[in-house]
């Protein structure tokens, strides 16, 4: 199955197969409390023990970015949870899934995380998804529990002691403590991982597994971009092989590049054969991040392309910590030292190297996975750029904000 | 003697690793001067650490170090407090 929700011209969905998340928009803008129910069926009763052993059965993984297990995060609350924050915030430029099943299909986000059972508060960037999921709050009978904040956040303040901390009233930034949201008894996950949750508890972990992977069960949201004819949000069972997503978007047939995970992901050759799963993804020398998918096209300069986003991911460092604050600029130089043709490479991997695993997030790690494994995928770009330039504009495929 | 010892003193045989709090690092380099082996400063002068597992014989140096720190950045953590989330 997979399921697409386009762009362009109007904002539609789409599945390949039967779709779960995206069920039910294929007609309608927005399902609302009554076509919820009628799409998704009751909501399903809870209690903390059938809760846990259905995500533990059902291993479902955060889908913001890490693919943490979402039964550890419970197992780390205390019985009584103090808070349920659902990150909505989605600061990676090329990802429009959360914002998508917030605005289309608030209800299944609501669902999985008040069940839960605790105060939820769903954090969002835009008044347009804080409205829609307002309204879906003061829909429903058990409304009362949700409320929704607005934050401005860039990419890290995404991060997600980033968001708790913001939403305390401190600064958008992670701190330097790495004490996961849990030990405060905050559930902070990812909005797709309550609409997931949302479906686990209807179907039953048995049902939720037959599709996916043995180990990755499910489906999971993907937002293409780039040079495909159909942008937008997937929905596909896990470990679909890229050729069939590709073909699906509406990709050429002979891409120049991908990008996997978007701007903390990893550049890869179009290979037809990775599989859309985590452990697809990491045998391709990837990472699935928070699903984008971005398509290359030969009519760009790639190694630009490359450098535009590495100056952005640049300036998007909260300035906290050193390695961060001085070797993303020196990385993002690097870069555009090889668009100029005077250099080979060796200096923005050494500073790539030297940035991993050197800050309070792991902002410095995705930018450093991002841009060395860009430079490794187009060492014949940086020939041709030695040798005089590519002679291709930069078209911003990427889509570098 | 400092008012580190006591919270940092691990187990006896407890694995430590040393740590940098970035957000608090300002690269004034005393660490990498105490600890030449484990420590070398990057172009800015923020530590690159080389070697973060302390053995026994070396918690003594290592946690002059850390006393040391202007900054009160540098740590020698002995439990697993170094995962990350990002959702």
């Amino acid at each position: 199955m997979i399921t697409v929700l386009q762009r362009t011209p109007s904002p539609c969905s789409w599945a390949v197969g039967p779709p779960r998340l995206l069920a039910g928009l294929d007609t309608a803008t927005r399902l609302d409390w009554r076509a919820h129910l009628a799409v998704h069926g009751p909501v399903p009763g809870t209690d903390p023990d059938h809760l846990l052993a259905a995500v533990a059965a059902g291993r479902l993984t955060g889908r913001g970015g890490a693919g943490f297990p979402l039964a550890a995060k419970l197992r780390a609350l205390p019985e009584t949870p103090r808070a349920v924050v659902v990150n909505g915030v989605e600061g990676e430029p090329g990802s429009d899934k959360d914002r998508t099943l917030l605005r289309r299909s608030p209800h299944l986000v609501l669902d999985g995380a008040l069940a839960v059972g605790a105060p939820v508060t769903v954090a969002v960037r835009d008044e347009q998804t804080a409205d829609t999921v307002r309204q879906a709050i003061a829909e429903r009978p058990d409304g009362r529990r949700a409320r929704v904040a607005v934050l401005v956040a860039g990419l890290v303040g995404g991060e997600a002691r980033a968001l708790v901390r913001a939403l305390r009233g401190g600064p958008p930034r992670p701190p330097s403590r790495r004490t996961p949201p849990a030990a405060t008894g905050s559930l902070v996950s990812n909005a797709e991982t309550f609409a997931q949750l949302a479906v686990l508890l209807r179907l039953g972990p048995h049902r939720y597994a037959e599709t996916g992977t043995a180990t990755e069960p499910g489906t999971t949201l993907l937002t293409i971009g780039g040079a495909v004819a159909r942008p937008g949000v997937m929905e596909i069972p896990i470990g679909t092989p890229l050729g069939i997503v590709l073909a699906t978007a509406g990709a050429p047939e002979h891409p120049q590049a991908i990008v996997l995970g978007g701007f903390h992901g990893a550049w890869l050759p179009p290979a037809p054969t990775i599989r859309l799963s985590r452990e697809g993804a990491a045998a391709a020398g990837g990472t699935l991040g928070a699903g984008v998918l971005l398509v290359l096209d030969e009519n760009t300069c790639a190694l630009g392309e490359l450098a535009s986003a590495a100056a952005w991911l640049a300036g998007e460092s909260a300035q906290q910590c050193g390695p961060c604050r001085f070797g993303l600029p020196a990385l993002a130089d690097d870069v555009a030292a090889l668009v100029a043709g005077r250099s080979g490479g060796a200096d923005a991997l050494e500073h790539a190297r030297s940035v991993t695993g050197r800050g309070a997030c792991a902002h410095p790690d995705g930018t450093a996975r991002f841009v060395a494994s860009g430079v490794r995928l187009l060492r014949d770009e940086i020939s041709r750029h030695r040798a005089g330039g590519c002679g291709r504009p930069v078209l911003n495929q990427a889509g570098t904000p | 003697m400092t008012p580190h010892t006591d919270r940092n003193r691990p187990g006896a045989e407890a694995p430590a690793r040393l740590a940098v709090d970035w957000t608090r690092c300002d690269g004034h380099g005393l660490c990498a001067a105490l600890l030449p082996d484990r420590i070398v400063r990057d172009e800015w002068g923020y530590p690159d650490l080389r070697d973060p597992d302390v053995g026994p014989d070396a918690r003594r140096a290592v946690r002059t170090a850390v006393a040391a720190c202007p900054a009160l950045a540098l740590r020698l953590e002995t439990s697993v407090t170094t995962a990350r989330s990002s959702t």
